[in-house]
């Protein structure tokens, strides 16, 4: 557990771990930053993150980008060893995450506030801003956090919300902001253009590694990510308010501070988004920005979307499964694990103990039924408690052998889902599917599975006396 | 590079329009300008690909008809006023 102050701690644990790369070559902003990132991740689940310091046309910008992109690096954010399995990465998530809540730690002033542009905002001039995929309308924010209240409980720091949504930059001081209805940001604009007004924001840009894993955690909507970053960093959460009354990382880079108009839609996308295609175009709410705050040689935080796996599906991966298994879990306490990695909890792996017949499927709907699942988990996967969720070759053993589709497929018509699954019919809409492939139990009796293998005696300690032997052939 | 770099953009890319100023030039003189079109907002650096600065590369599949923004989803709906 550690908490790092700000992106630049994490980002020498990082060079001192030999999991940043610095490029000091002349690269150009388009194509090189964004080809560079998406073949970090084409290359393994273990590079490092990359920081560009030579950019054309540029005398000291600094872009950093695959921050999260690898299992070391999200081992690292979380304080952990690097070399930390997948499977502890999760049960550690988890066994923080139920430390809620921690603590906000209020600060009277922060590095960001260095310095303050009020006049004559241009945001193209002072942000190293570029183009991810060719697609894409324009130049976004797609790392930032973004933080507002609820006008209608504006005091209320647990309903306050520091999310990661995609922002375009449209002028020299108007972004677009996607807001889906599933967002809680999207119930707090609702509020305020209910009242007819505009919601204030402050987006925060370049943070410690942690507060934007929460950000992207669809947690409840009375928790805050603020007081969930400080549970899983072990230390209160140090914020700085701003005159308007958000509370900002202390250890932001750039922030930016501004409303979302209300009642206001306007052209926005398209963007390639993290199913793997582009979101197409909409109208959606518009921000304008009315003071921009910075560190001197301030560093750039971006990450590129692709088709999976890009960085970010690391941002979505283990802040996807910790809440759906938190919250299945208070009602069925049977539930071991959750594997939500795939495409942002859209495909959802479940291991359960089972009671009796049916049980599993039961454990399918409960997924369905999170506040996360409303939105995705159009598939669930559900396995027994001797199968490994993160493991797919365990997976795929008890998909082939557990499950008869006669009984085990489970269609549940139009079910609500993101906008942006492309599968979705109207979008939004879908079927959901719950596939049973535990063993059936009674009363629930069907197939003939008789005695399953086990492991011939000494297995274990084999295993380990050979790990050792083959380390020692490498060396 | 197929636009000027003294601020002269140009149609839009991607809806042709021609309600296209400079949003920026690069701190390094004469290495890059940053366009923006006030139609569909689409934004564009002047040493980027020709697929995404000249209008006739623009990939047709992302091109726009400026008629087309009025009719594009709109997400979130906005909700009814409350009465007062």
């Amino acid at each position: 557990m550690h908490a790092y102050q700000d992106l630049r701690e994490f980002l020498s644990v990082l060079e001192h771990e030999r999991q940043l790369l610095r490029v000091t070559e002349k690269v150009s902003f388009e194509p090189d930053l964004a080809a560079a990132a998406c073949a970090l991740t084409k290359i393994g689940e273990t590079v490092p993150a990359i920081l560009f310091t030579n950019i054309a046309g540029c005398t000291d910008a600094q872009v950093v980008m695959n921050v999260h992109g690898s299992w070391p690096n999200h081992a690292l954010a979380l304080g952990m060893k690097k070399d930390a399995p997948l499977r502890e990465q999760f049960f550690e998530f988890v066994r923080r995450y139920r430390q809620y809540p921690g603590e906000l730690e209020r600060v009277a002033s922060a590095p960001w506030q260095e310095l303050v542009t009020e006049k004559d905002i241009n945001l193209y001039e002072l942000m190293p801003l570029f183009r991810l995929n060719r697609g894409d309308g324009g130049y976004y924010l797609d790392k930032a956090c973004t933080v507002s209240r609820d006008p209608d409980d504006w005091d209320n720091d647990n309903v306050e919300n520091a999310g990661i949504y995609r922002i375009q930059v449209k002028g020299p001081n108007r972004l677009g902001i996607q807001t889906v209805p599933q967002h809680d940001i999207a119930l707090q604009l609702a509020h305020a253009e209910a009242r007819g007004e505009d919601l204030p924001v402050a987006i925060a840009i370049g943070n410690e590694p942690l507060i934007t894993l929460m950000g992207a955690t669809p947690m409840l909507y009375n928790q805050l990510e603020y007081k969930m970053a400080a549970a899983m960093q072990g230390k209160p959460y140090k914020v700085v308010k701003t005159a308007k009354g958000l509370d900002v990382p202390w250890g932001s880079e750039y922030v930016l501070e501004g409303r979302i108009l209300g009642r206001q839609r306007e052209m926005e996308g398209p963007f390639g988004e993290f199913p793997g295609y582009y979101s197409g175009g909409h109208r959606y709410p518009v921000i304008e920005i009315d003071r921009v705050s910075h560190r001197k040689n301030p560093v750039y935080d971006s990450v590129y979307v692709g088709r999976p796996w890009s960085e970010l599906d690391y941002l979505q991966a283990m802040t996807t499964s910790v809440p759906l298994f938190v919250q299945v879990n208070t009602t069925f306490p049977e539930v071991i694990a959750v594997n939500a990695l795939y495409t942002h909890g859209l495909v959802v792996i479940v291991s359960t103990k089972t009671r009796y017949g049916g049980f599993a499927k039961a454990v399918g709907m409960g997924v369905l039924t999170t506040p996360h699942g409303l939105g995705y988990a159009k598939i669930v996967i559900v396995v027994d408690a001797d199968v490994d969720p993160f493991n797919l070759d365990q997976v795929m053993w008890a998909m082939s052998i557990r499950v008869n589709p006669a009984s085990d497929i489970v269609i549940l018509p139009n079910l609500s889902v993101n906008l942006l699954d492309p599968a979705g019919q109207p979008p939004g809409m879908v079927h959901k599917m719950i596939v049973d492939a535990t063993t059936p139990i009674a009363p629930d009796i069907r197939g003939d599975y008789g005695e399953i293998l086990d492991t011939p005696e000494g297995t274990d300690a084999w295993q380990q006396k050979l790990v050792a032997l083959i380390d020692s052939l490498k060396k | 590079m197929s636009e000027s770099l003294q601020g002269a953009p140009g149609a839009c890319p991607r809806c042709r329009s021609t309600a296209t100023i400079a949003q920026s030039k690069s701190p390094v003189a004469g290495v890059w300008t940053i366009f923006g079109c006030t139609t569909c907002f689409y934004t564009w650096r002047s040493t980027e690909l020709e697929e995404n600065t000249n209008p006739d590369k623009y990939p047709r599949v992302f091109r726009l008809n400026p008629a087309q923004l009025a009719t594009l989803p709109v997400a979130p709906i906005i909700p009814p006023l409350r009465r007062p």
